[in-house]
């Protein structure tokens, strides 16, 4: 079985890369008849917008929507993280999946981009924030999973993780170690 | 603690662009229609390259107002050329609260030796480059993602084509040379050692490589990324077409299925007129474009 990433536009290549460090088969998913051999999921960054817009004629998303709440291993970064997020300040909710509220480009424009020391589950790393969706509020069923200042930068909810930045930029050995338990090991990602 | 606007922060913005378009508006009403049609990014102008083409004259930066009322209109990235050189505009650009610089050959250069120092502007830029060692230039500059130039405003792909080309030679060329040989190759493509190995290193340029200047259908945006584009600029393309937000999805679409072509068939039908093309050898020396840059 496969993780499918999802490849209409953005840094689907980079998250390929990660997968590659740690030996996971994958597939491009451009179209639902990508999905057949799927058994995790990864949604890249880029931009929301144009990645909605792209799918919007071929019914991908309602397949991939159903496809998380069947309770596969789903990790959302950046704009992935927007396509999960039942709400969205100064965007569109696509996915709806993760009950947290998510504002578009909320840490400013690309000047205002950085990276950030973050405490992803306990290991602190520099990650990268490009024009990055905060986290606002999230529900009881949600649990913080990583953190910048105290700020609340990524989620987990049962089996889909919302994340602010771009582990795929950084492929460190706590995050690779992490995706592969997560992608492998769905059924325990709550332990994590 | 937080960095902003390191390196690899410019070029992670260009990484998150990838397969995708970005489109030429002049106005509020062009941003909106780029956007709706599924655009990455905006290249915010006073006149598209079609028309600077035909009107002539000294091509500046666009006006503070233009990029104002851009920037306001749209929630993605807005794009906006500065002079060759100018690194003033540039800074001007930087302070507006631009999120990509592109210093492009479109507009009439400021300099006719230097290019801008970019490691200094907090805005990453985009740079045009014909072959290996243009390319490798512009990135010791500082540059955090580079384009073809093609041949902007023609609506012909050909030079695009050949500037991907003479790139992907160029590469594999620094790929599959001895390590000994990679200063003497440095020296003979006249580009900086660091980045020539570097690009030997990864078996690839260090930063992303779009396809630009030419590009008018859905086809065309295709061909570039068969070719090894990471995505497209449509200048005259779009705005200059029958029917351009028609044609701005189509090429959204075709560059995201670039391999499929059913799927290109299917974008590619009730396009309306592309835009009247202009041939390569119908052009004067001194109206090539791509020329400019050094």
């Amino acid at each position: 079985m496969k993780t499918g990433v999802l490849a209409l536009q953005g840094s689907f290549y980079n998250h390929v890369q990660s997968l590659e460090f740690i030996d996971q088969d994958y597939v491009l998913i451009k179209d639902t008849t990508d999905l057949s051999s799927v058994n995790s999921l990864i949604l890249p960054g880029g931009e929301s917008t144009s990645m909605i817009k792209i799918q919007e004629n071929n019914d991908l998303f309602s397949a991939i929507k159903k496809l998380i709440e069947s309770g596969i291993p789903t990790l959302g970064t950046c704009a992935g993280l927007i396509l999960l997020a039942k709400d969205v300040i100064d965007g569109e909710t696509s996915l709806g999946v993760l009950n947290t509220v998510v504002e578009r480009n909320a840490y400013g424009r690309q000047n205002q981009s950085f990276e950030g020391l973050v405490n992803l589950l306990g290991n602190k790393e520099m990650y990268c924030f490009i024009r990055a969706p905060k986290i606002l509020s999230y529900e009881d069923s949600v649990t913080p999973i990583a953190t910048i200042d105290n700020e609340v930068v990524g989620v987990i909810e049962n089996n889909i993780v919302g994340l602010s930045f771009h582990p795929e930029l950084t492929n460190d050995k706590v995050y690779l170690d992490w995706l592969s338990s997560f992608l492998k090991d769905g059924v325990n990602v709550r332990s994590l | 603690m937080k960095i902003e606007s390191t390196f690899k922060i410019k070029k992670g913005l260009a990484e998150m662009l990838k397969g995708g378009v970005i489109m030429d508006v002049v106005n509020a009403e062009q941003a909106v229609i780029a956007e709706k049609s599924g655009a990455v990014a905006v290249m915010a102008l006073e006149r598209i390259p079609a028309d600077i083409r035909a009107e002539g004259g000294v091509a500046r930066m666009s006006s503070v107002e233009t990029i104002q009322e851009v920037i306001d209109s749209v929630s993605i990235p807005v794009m906006a050329k500065a002079r060759i050189g100018h690194f003033v505009e540039a800074q001007m650009l930087e302070s507006l609260g631009i999120d990509f610089i592109d210093e492009s050959e479109v507009l009439t250069p400021a300099d006719d030796k230097n290019h801008i120092y970019k490691h200094d502007i907090k805005t990453p830029f985009v740079n045009g480059a014909t072959d290996i060692g243009e390319a490798c230039r512009r990135i010791g500059e500082g540059a955090a993602m580079i384009r073809t130039k093609g041949e902007a405003g023609t609506g012909n792909v050909i030079e695009a084509v050949k500037h991907m080309r003479s790139m992907t030679d160029g590469i594999n060329k620094i790929k599959t040379s001895d390590q000994n040989e990679l200063m003497s190759l440095a020296k003979e493509i006249r580009a900086p050692f660091d980045v020539v190995k570097e690009i030997h290193e990864l078996g690839k340029l260090p930063v992303v490589n779009f396809a630009a200047g030419g590009i008018a259908t859905p086809a065309d945006a295709a061909l570039m990324m068969q070719l090894g584009c990471d995505g497209v600029f449509v200048g005259s393309g779009i705005f200059k077409s029958g029917d351009p937000k028609e044609r701005a999805e189509a090429i959204v679409i075709a560059t995201t299925n670039y391999n499929d072509p059913e799927k290109l068939i299917e974008v590619s039908k009730n396009l309306g007129e592309p835009m009247v093309g202009i041939n390569i050898d119908d052009l004067d020396e001194a109206e090539k474009l791509a020329k400019r840059g050094w």
